[in-house]
């Protein structure tokens, strides 16, 4: 049994929100609901590290704890849904999330709060598959497809990458591995060759 | 007796030494979801369905495509 995860990998990341756009088109999320967003640390600062952020499908997911509806279920990948048509639009979820993947559209005259969107992982929700009620409700249905999520199969930098934990992590370990770390990371070396280290080279530290 | 005093005084040191579930585990009260691979496209075939999904995983990975990953 697969257990579905995201990884982004923070070097890679060039903060071109490729996976935010590609989510939302893909799902036609209404306005305001952002199921995906990347985030920058130290914006502007060098060194600064970006990361895109959805719903992670907790392993022990603390919005399916607070939830007063249990209305949160847990697919047999691992992906976290939940059911549209049983939330109440409470909030909680948002407040237990530490992602804070949990979104409410703004709905009716006086910004009522409507009901939880959140990332599916492409995996649409407790409707018929590729149902207009499912693609309505949840977006589109690629896990049903044989597709992985299309954020991270949008990924120019393939900063983000999704898949069972254990491919994934086999992948992002490889990675790792190969590039390395400190100055040999996307560094002089890799970029003109020679010694592994700009210090060894210039006599100073980058 | 010294030994059992021990074993007793470990047990009881280490008793709150392992998670405690900090929630009851509650069922899912909304409506049941088929499974991916119930469709058309897989037709229950969840072996099918799951080697589908690993290559598109192994797609994720240039280092696999270009073959230039360190052995």
């Amino acid at each position: 049994m697969a257990r579905m995860k995201f990884i982004c990998d923070a070097e890679r990341c060039i903060e071109c929100n490729s996976c935010a756009t590609a989510c939302k088109n893909e799902h036609e999320v209404p306005w305001g609901v952002n199921r995906r967003r990347v985030v920058t640390l130290n914006d502007g600062v060098p060194g600064e590290r970006s990361i895109s952020v959805a719903c992670m499908h907790c392993t022990d997911a603390p919005c399916m704890a607070v939830c007063p509806v249990d209305c949160f279920y847990r697919t047999e990948d691992d992906i976290v849904l939940h059911d549209k048509d049983l939330c109440i639009g409470c909030g909680y979820c948002y407040y237990a999330c530490p992602f804070g993947a949990p979104q409410f559209p703004q709905a009716g005259a006086f910004g009522l709060r409507g009901k939880m969107d959140k990332c599916t992982y492409c995996a649409g929700g407790p409707e018929e598959n590729f149902s207009v009620e499912e693609f309505r409700k949840y977006g589109r249905n690629r896990i049903a497809e044989g597709k992985l999520p299309l954020c991270a199969e949008m990924c120019s930098t393939k900063a983000l990458i999704a898949g069972d934990s254990a491919v994934i992590a086999k992948i992002y370990k490889t990675r790792v591995v190969t590039r390395g770390k400190g100055e040999q990371l996307w560094g002089w070396a890799t970029a003109y060759g020679g010694s592994d280290k700009v210090s060894d080279n210039l006599g100073t530290s980058a | 007796m010294k030994k059992i005093a021990l074993t007793v005084a470990a047990a009881l040191v280490l008793a709150a030494c392992h998670e405690v579930p900090q929630d009851a585990a509650k069922p899912y009260a909304g409506k049941e979801d088929v499974q991916p691979y119930a469709g058309d496209l897989f037709k229950g075939d969840k072996q099918k369905f799951e080697t589908a999904l690993a290559e598109r995983a192994s797609h994720e990975d240039e280092y696999n495509r270009t073959g230039d990953a360190k052995k």
